[in-house]
């Protein structure tokens, strides 16, 4: 550099090229430098919001019982896996994840049929179509706690318990025709019901995602198809099945995926409906799930075995995940 | 995948021409009116299913309407009302001067949602525009390594998370709410894919005019992927108002409170007779409902565009 | 030579000498607070900061009771800015308290509950108050104010006996029994609040044991069959009473009993026993026959069932002595449709009763500068001790006073509130009355870390018992578990 400098005054033509290349690689220099200053933001964030808690967390989870007020404190835990140990053998843990894992298989199915027929009867019509998608897209829009006060407020019976002044809307209708009236949510009601009201607020709220998503794909699906098959005068049921799943299949695969994923994650339509209690009166905790097991662990301030249930979960998603990878690999036609 | 189904469609062009011409032979003959009779019953069982449908979907937003125009003696009654016997519109005034206090919530919400947009926005803007603009060695290691992060599930950052922000002194503050969320690796990616259908010619061009990166962004890029920040900035706006579980952790006091949290823990107690007012509780819902309605019925198109590819809610 | 000792030693000697009559004295008691030199300083200009839950608004708001006070205070201690905010509720207070414990920058006194410092104390953030009582190392320290005059720095024998015994020994309730952490500040019970007309009316008896508990409940329920509406749901039920807290409930019967709860020391939890199990299951056993409700069950304050005239309703309500004015009546055409009446909860034993010791405490925090620490304990002698402070914050709150019925009577204002006390306008005082007639019956649990837990399970116990959701076995049985599964 310093030689570069003191022969300035003559500069040979290779000296020029040797100057623009520097110029250029200063240039780069500055340019790579300028990248990892736009990234910068992102990435300091990343680094201290999602990147250390990465590796923090597993550490946490190793560290028995850990709470950051003690640690701060200067306490020292114990290193091992008796957080995993604590957890897995604790019943409340048992339940949070018998929960998820119901609601999940109950609902993800469900909730794909019946996306599934609906996307298929909107691509059959024509007249009123746009009103209808707009219809069913609806809950999407809507905020998962404020619905499920409403779902609450339709399923139960009003008044106090055990006596109720009235039995409240969906009873009133499943009396209309000629059902029998349930304790869907009130004090003293069954799990299974609690668990069926849940399903069915968790189907709607989850219907207009997979509807957009399997209507988008038959929108993709080439007529002719179907015309091809007409003529072979096959029926409506072996068309859907022969022609219409496999087709949508990519998308069957990433809305069951999805819906997995979230389904795992399942919390806030629990919340919605029962509140913070997790469970009708008299049975707190009982709809309590995986997610609401993690959040409960961090304000009862042992971070220890709140890890240990967040990378349980994680552990449940990968797995689950790379099962449904698997099968859509070999079901899916693309 | 919309590739893959496209790819598909090219392949079998061919064959469908034959098929076409031999239906069209076939069709004129013998369209009998058996056929005529089917197909409308099929339509009209397909409308009476998607009616069935609708219904089931628009119910609960009947009820929640009609509940809040209720009075608790009706919302109480034995046999429940289908239509209000008078619209108490008072209860929306209960929503907001009961012990819910929605306009401070309504305001601490637009704060964190506003801000946070914001941020957010030129965050990933940046981060959008070097991964694709900008070349630097183990930029696509990167990429995929931030990529790999969403397969994470949030909850595993939480408790970090949580411990950072309180170490920090963060808790119930503005910031513990804007911060820690500022980046989605979804938002960047989804830029990302936005500007690299942008010519780069256009770059090289005003590199040659000497403009500078930041004024080619700000007057090319950024209106030209305008429809993805719009669907960006709804989405993050949705969250904040959506959000419930993050600041129920952190931020519950009063002045921080967001709207949702502070809906579901009021207790709305009516004062004079010490039972829950029902109906005062359906109009708070109504009021936190309804600015997202709004919002999807003039911004529709970035919504669904933004929704089909995330696959997350909120 | 005296002049030369530190004023610890100084302070320990005096205070072994002069006092040595009293329990708890020796050379070998070491303070838990090291006096500075020269004491408490008046001429320098202290800050102390106090977090509370006390409300802002109203007519009479506790905020402004307080800084009546503070104006007070600061006409003997001009040096002492008392800077007071209110912190949310009782959890939030906690909740923030103990963050700042670990960044060191807690404030100087807060209002408490038992099971909080607990928590806090697992730091060691909590000042021991024990210096600072009769008998204890600074009971002889002398403060100087700024006209010469020398007033007592620690709490005098008079003003210790002037608490409510009960109160008082909640200071004491922690796994560390020698030590006192608390003063109570103001106080609430349960009461049982019933509908004098209708008792009157029907010739029953207000109970004063569960069993005439059960008898009158049985009787109303006999007065007031259930109506019915024609698809079977209920128009009107009257309950004998509701219960606002079922932890209460619970709580309240094993100290009646004498039977098992927590302790604070060894095996925390010692409420699954026969006794226990008992009284749960004949309560599920009323419940059954439309007895009474709670406050979870009813989903609000049960007061609501109680002030009711038409539909469902109760004859009687056990709950919080500071709701008094939630168990009042409407008027109707200007009259009250029926009148209150207050009286202390039933028993299982009415030689010893028993009723729960509820309310706010304040305790101090360690800190770094020792004048600021004995500037927080005058501030809070003076608010604990003070007749007038106690007496306008109890008419503003309808908390009790902490300080005996008669020492509170010598505040003529009060003294004639009390003897005003009616079933109407004056329920409040009614209550506090009736509150402060029980001197003798209060009870704290012990707290540790971990008891806030076990008094949640207890009253979800009773909630799953009461609607069927568990059996007595299963119901019991979770909510040991859970308990454990905290404290491992």
């Amino acid at each position: 550099m310093t030689k570069t400098k003191a022969e300035k005054p003559a500069l040979t033509e290779e000296e020029k090229k040797l100057a623009e290349r520097k110029k250029n690689l200063r240039k780069a220099r500055f340019n790579r430098y300028k990248a990892w200053l736009y990234l910068s933001p992102a990435i300091i964030l990343l680094l201290i919001f999602t990147v250390w808690p990465i590796f923090n967390t597993i550490r946490l989870s190793l560290l028995t019982d850990f709470n950051y007020l003690g640690e701060l404190r200067g306490k020292t835990f114990e290193f091992g896996f008796d957080n995993f140990v604590n957890v897995a053998q604790y019943s409340g843990f048992l339940t949070c994840l018998g929960n998820t894992m119901l609601l999940t298989v109950i609902t993800v199915p469900v909730s794909t049929m019946l996306a599934l027929i609906v996307a298929v009867a909107l691509n059959s019509i024509k007249f009123l179509k746009r009103a209808f998608q707009t219809i069913f897209f609806l809950p999407y829009v809507t905020n998962a706690i404020a619905i499920g006060m409403v779902f609450m407020t339709m399923f139960q019976m009003i008044g106090d318990a055990p006596n109720y002044s009235s039995i409240g809307i969906i009873n009133t209708i499943i009396e209309a025709f000629g059902g029998t009236r349930i304790n869907w949510v009130n004090p003293g009601s069954n799990y299974w019901a609690n668990i069926a009201v849940l399903a069915i607020y968790i189907v709607w709220n989850a219907l207009p995602f997979k509807i957009l998503v399997l209507l988008g794909g038959l929108q993709g699906v080439n007529k002719q198809y179907y015309e091809a098959a007409k003529v072979d005068g096959a029926s409506r049921m072996r068309i859907f099945w022969r022609i219409t799943v496999p087709m949508l299949s990519p998308m069957i695969a990433y809305v069951v995926i999805t819906g997995f994923i979230g389904g795992f994650k399942e919390y806030s339509s629990i919340v919605g409906i029962f509140g913070d209690e997790m469970g009708p009166v008299g049975a707190p905790r009982s709809l309590n799930t995986m997610v609401g097991f993690i959040y409960a662990s961090i304000t009862e301030n042992n971070q220890g075995r709140a890890s240990a249930a967040a990378l349980i979960l994680f552990a449940i998603i990968f797995v689950v995940t790379m099962i449904n990878l698997y099968v859509s690999k070999k079901k899916v036609h693309y | 995948m919309q590739n893959t189904v496209e790819k598909d469609q090219a392949v079998s062009a061919p064959q469908e021409d034959v098929m076409q011409k031999s239906m069209k032979e076939k069709n004129i003959k013998s369209v009998s009116i058996r056929q005529k009779v089917v197909k409308a019953l099929v339509q009209i069982l397909l409308y009476a299913f998607l009616t069935i449908m609708a219904i089931s979907i628009l119910f609960p937003f009947y009820w929640m309407l009609i509940s809040s125009l209720k009075t608790l003696n009706e919302y109480n009654e034995t046999i429940p009302t289908l239509w209000p016997r008078q619209f108490h519109w008072e209860n929306y005034v209960t929503a907001f001067t009961g012990d819910l206090d929605l306009g401070r919530l309504f305001l601490n919400t637009c704060i964190v949602g506003i801000v946070s947009t914001i941020l957010s926005l030129v965050v990933t803007v940046l981060s959008a525009f070097a991964f694709a603009r900008l070349d630097f060695k183990g930029k696509n290691a990167l990429f995929a390594a931030l990529l790999a992060t969403m397969m994470i599930p949030g909850e595993l950052f939480t408790i970090t998370n949580y411990i950072t922000v309180s170490s920090l002194g963060w808790l119930n503050t503005f910031t513990v709410l804007i911060v820690p969320f500022l980046v989605s690796v979804f938002y960047i990616y989804l830029l990302r894919q936005n500007f690299l259908q942008i010519p780069n010619e256009l770059y090289l061009a005003a590199k040659v005019d000497g403009t500078s990166d930041l004024k080619y962004l700000w007057k090319v890029m950024v209106p030209l992927a305008a429809p993805t920040l719009v669907s960006i900035t709804i989405l993050k706006m949705m969250g904040a108002w959506n959000s419930y579980i993050w600041p129920r952790l952190v931020a519950n006091d009063a002045a921080h409170k967001l709207v949702t949290v502070g809906l579901r823990g009021a207790s709305f107690v009516d004062l004079a007779t010490n039972m829950v007012n029902y109906p005062a509780q359906m109009a708070a819902v109504v009021i936190v409902t309804i600015p997202l309605l709004l919002v999807f019925i003039f911004f529709r198109k970035y919504i669904m565009r933004g929704v089909s590819r995330s696959g997350l809610k909120g | 030579m005296k002049k030369r000792m530190g004023a610890v030693m100084l302070a320990g000697l005096m205070a072994c000498t002069m006092a040595a009559g009293l329990t708890g004295c020796g050379m070998n008691v070491k303070p838990d607070f090291e006096m500075p030199e020269g004491g408490f300083d008046t001429s320098k200009e202290v800050t102390i900061n106090f977090y509370h839950t006390m409300g802002a608004t109203g007519t009479r708001s506790l905020q402004a009771v307080l800084n009546d006070y503070i104006a007070e205070f600061n006409k003997i201690y001009p040096n002492i800015k008392v800077v007071h905010e209110q912190t949310g509720g009782y959890d939030d207070v906690r909740d923030q308290i103990q963050t700042e414990i670990v960044a060191g920058n807690q404030p100087n006194l807060a209002y408490c509950y038992p099971d909080h410092v607990a928590l806090y104390n697992d730091g060691y953030a909590v000042q021991s108050l024990n210096d600072f009582l009769p008998g204890g190392a600074y009971s002889n320290e002398k403060v100087t104010l700024a006209d010469g005059t020398q007033v007592p720095l620690a709490l005098t024998e008079e003003e210790k006996n002037n608490f409510i015994p009960g109160y008082y020994e909640e200071g004491y309730k922690f796994d560390d029994e020698s030590k006192m952490y608390t003063l109570p500040f103001s106080k609430s019970t349960e009461v049982l609040y019933y509908n004098k007309t209708e008792f009157e009316k029907n010739g029953w008896k207000v109970p004063t044991t569960w069993d005439e508990m059960e008898t009158v409940c049985a009787q109303i329920q006999a007065a007031y069959p259930d109506v019915k509406n024609p698809d079977g749901t209920v128009k009107e039920h009257v309950y004998g009473f509701g219960y606002d807290s079922e932890a209460n409930w619970f709580i309240t019967m094993c100290e009646q009993y004498g039977s098992g709860y927590t302790s604070a020391l060894g095996d925390h939890y010692l409420f699954d026993n026969q006794t226990n199990r008992g009284f749960v299951q004949k309560f599920a056993e009323w419940y059954n026959k439309g007895y009474f409700t709670t406050q979870a069950i009813y989903k609000t304050y049960t007061s609501g069932l109680f002030v009711a005239t038409s539909g469902n309703r109760a004859m009687m309500c056990i709950g919080s002595s500071a709701g008094a004015s939630h168990q009042l009546p409407d008027k109707v055409d200007g009259k009250y449709p029926f009148e209150v009446g207050i009286a202390p909860i039933p028993q299982q034993n009415p030689d010893k009763p028993k009723v729960i010791s509820q309310g706010p405490s304040v305790c101090i925090f360690k800190n770094e500068d020792p004048q600021e620490v004995l500037a927080s304990w005058l501030f809070l002698k003076f608010l604990t001790t003070n007749v007038g402070f106690q007496a306008e914050f109890s008419s503003a709150s309808g908390y009790i006073p902490v300080l005996k019925e008669d020492v509170m009577r010598t505040n003529e204002v009060f003294a004639q509130t009390l003897d005003d006390a009616n079933g109407y306008e004056g329920l409040m005082a009614l209550s506090t009355k009736v509150a402060l007639e029980q001197e003798n019956s209060y009870y704290t649990s012990p707290a540790f870390v971990g008891s806030s837990k076990a008094r949640d399970e207890v009253g979800l116990l009773m909630q799953a018992v009461f609607t069927g959701t568990k059996t007595l076995d299963k119901a019991f049985s979770d909510a040991i578990s859970e308990c454990e599964y905290f404290t491992t």
